[in-house]
């Protein structure tokens, strides 16, 4: 139930995609319930990021390790819920709202923030691991470059950059 | 699962307008939710909807992705969410955010059951490390994408500043991304343009 709640509260509010979650599952998730260690949290994401499908398919984890199975289908559910309403009553009201100024101003008000929490939780994870050693601190600047300067496709540079490590390690 | 039915002229399929069966926005789905990652999920629904289907008209499905946009929730998802409620109302809308989970929770049910149980096997330790470098990418290039994208005003990076700046000290993310969105509403109106 508790579950169902949390992820619900989520849902609502990953305004601009599925890395937003990061902060928020980081806050309720590791912080505040400690269902998850730091390090299970990461590896959850690593996860989402190489399962086709939306990002948010973490929750499955998160929910899995909770409850088992019912707590992954009751967390995948819960936290894509929130936008389903919206989206279908919002389809109704497109154009409507399209034309809402103060919707948009929400969102030009929403997204710099979003930016400050990604900021944030690119952060604490890296506080976590990569500032004990230069070789993974290393590795993530490459991987930002290639993501970044030269567009390589997420999914490659997380299974590249485990490999990488897996080397790194032997 | 249905192919792609052999309509000679899209335009004609529009004006005719059948139902779209549940059954093959199922299908669709699926695929959509199989083979594409994160937002390559808004190429592959595209593709199919618009491009080979003609279930909708591009016109459309860019108002299905501006509202997307305008929403919380995965972009993809509110796009197929949006596609399913067009062609088919409620029920439309609920087959496919189903069937686009489908594929994804059970690649991902099979992951965590492999990871919880395996995850500690001395071998995987470096590839975690390494994909724990990887996350930290991720989410900076997210951030420079979206940074890039709407830090466009002084107002805008002040209010990432500030933003930041609570962040550190521990203020709540939802508290925070609702606060900086309630400040938007009230002064980041957009200037009225000609053409909306």
């Amino acid at each position: 139930m508790r579950l169902l709640l949390v992820f619900a509260k989520i849902g609502a509010v990953v305004f601009g995609g599925g890395f937003v979650m990061i902060p928020f599952i980081q806050r309720e998730v590791v912080q505040h319930y400690g269902w998850l260690t730091q390090q299970q949290f990461v590896d959850a994401i690593a996860l989402g990021q190489i399962t086709p499908g939306p990002i948010l398919i973490s929750a499955t984890f998160v929910g899995y390790k909770v409850q088992g199975m019912a707590g992954a289908v009751v967390a995948t559910l819960a936290v894509f819920l929130p936008s389903f309403l919206m989206t279908v009553v919002a389809a109704r009201h497109l154009p409507r709202l399209r034309r809402n100024p103060r919707a948009a101003g929400f969102l030009r008000g929403v997204l710099p923030a979003v930016v400050a929490m990604l900021v944030m939780a690119a952060l604490t994870i890296g506080r976590a691991t990569l500032w004990f050693d230069w070789r993974l601190l290393l590795l993530a600047c490459a991987a930002l470059a290639l993501l970044v300067r030269w567009k390589v496709d997420a999914v490659y540079v997380v299974i590249g950059a485990g490999l990488a490590g897996f080397l790194l390690e032997h | 699962m249905s192919r792609h039915e052999d309509e000679p002229d899209a335009a004609a399929a529009m004006a005719r307008r059948q139902p779209v069966r549940l059954r093959s926005l199922a299908g669709v789905m699926l695929k959509v939710g199989a083979t594409g990652f994160g937002m390559g999920m808004v190429g592959v629904l595209q593709q199919e909807a618009v491009t080979r289907r003609a279930w909708l008209r591009q016109e459309e499905f860019a108002d299905g992705l501006a509202l997307a946009n305008l929403l919380p929730g995965p972009i993809a998802v509110d796009a197929a969410v949006y596609v399913g409620y067009k062609l088919r109302g409620w029920a439309g809308a609920t087959v496919c955010l189903l069937a686009l989970l489908i594929p994804a929770f059970a690649i991902m049910l099979g992951l965590s059951i492999a990871y919880l149980r395996y995850g500690q096997v001395p071998q995987l330790h470096g590839v975690f490390r390494g994909l724990n470098a990887a996350v930290v990418a991720l989410v900076l290039a997210v951030a420079y994408r979206v940074g890039k994208s709407t830090l466009k005003s002084a107002p805008q990076v002040a209010l990432a500043a500030m933003a930041l700046g609570a962040a550190l000290l521990h203020a709540d993310p939802m508290t925070l991304v609702l606060a900086c969105g309630v400040i938007g509403a009230l002064l980041l109106i957009p200037r009225p343009k000609v053409t909306p």
